[in-house]
């Protein structure tokens, strides 16, 4: 089957990020495809680039870095979202006149769009909440 | 068939929801803090839920209550939570 996931919540601020890693990969080790994850509300901070968390814990943006690149699944940012959280790719960075990006890929600041194809696409979008 | 997921401990707003959201046909999957719910004392919080309630091990586990929980709620691991999302149509997600 077809899944998509919808994730809302900051990571190490509610168990939703690790919820839903642990999910997405039950789910690839199921034979089933994940066709995105989207990232929107606080769930953008799932991107954040700068996030270093101590070494004895789960590093969550590089969790669901390597799995997007691993399986090839689509980390999808919600832009309005990431933009007023100061979350930005070199691109929205130059356009804001900021210095640095806090997002890189694999993941990528796309419009709100990109949820309703997923859920059009997708046999499943699961969701998880903060 | 709908699978409803919960998150939150029995007595609190997405749970009141989650139970008057709940079809007749369909399962009550609980994660997180959502798996207080699964202890003997709470089994008055789910009326008519028997047989349709499952709880997640891996958070049954996190919080020390792996075997705590009461009769008729269906334990189940991340996989199982997969096959649960198989085999309903739709999930909903209450939080």
């Amino acid at each position: 089957m077809r899944y998509a996931i919808l994730l809302l919540a900051a990571p190490y601020s509610h168990q939703a990020s690790h919820s839903a890693l642990r999910f997405a990969r039950a789910l690839l080790a199921r034979g089933h495809t994940l066709e995105g994850v989207f990232f929107y509300h606080e769930g953008v901070h799932n991107a954040a680039r700068l996030a270093a968390p101590p070494q004895d814990e789960p590093h969550l943006v590089d969790g669901w870095a390597a799995l997007g690149e691993a399986h090839g699944v689509p980390l999808q940012v919600c832009i309005a979202a990431a933009l007023r959280r100061g979350l930005l790719d070199e691109r929205e960075a130059r356009r804001h006149g900021k210095q640095g990006a806090s997002v890189e890929a694999p993941f990528e600041l796309t419009g709100l769009g990109q949820l309703v194809d997923l859920g059009l696409r997708c046999d499943r979008l699961i969701t998880f909440g903060p | 068939m709908l699978l409803h997921i919960l998150n939150r401990a029995p007595d609190t707003p997405a749970c009141r929801q989650a139970l008057s959201a709940l079809g007749p046909a369909d399962r009550l999957l609980l994660i997180e803090d959502g798996v207080i719910g699964a202890l003997p004392a709470q089994r008055a919080a789910f009326p008519g839920v028997e047989g349709r309630l499952y709880a997640l091990h891996e958070d049954l586990e996190a919080r020390g209550l792996l075997g705590r929980h009461a009769d008729g709620i269906q334990v189940v691991d991340v996989e199982g939570f997969v096959a649960l999302t198989e085999a309903c149509e739709r999930t909903v997600s209450w939080y």
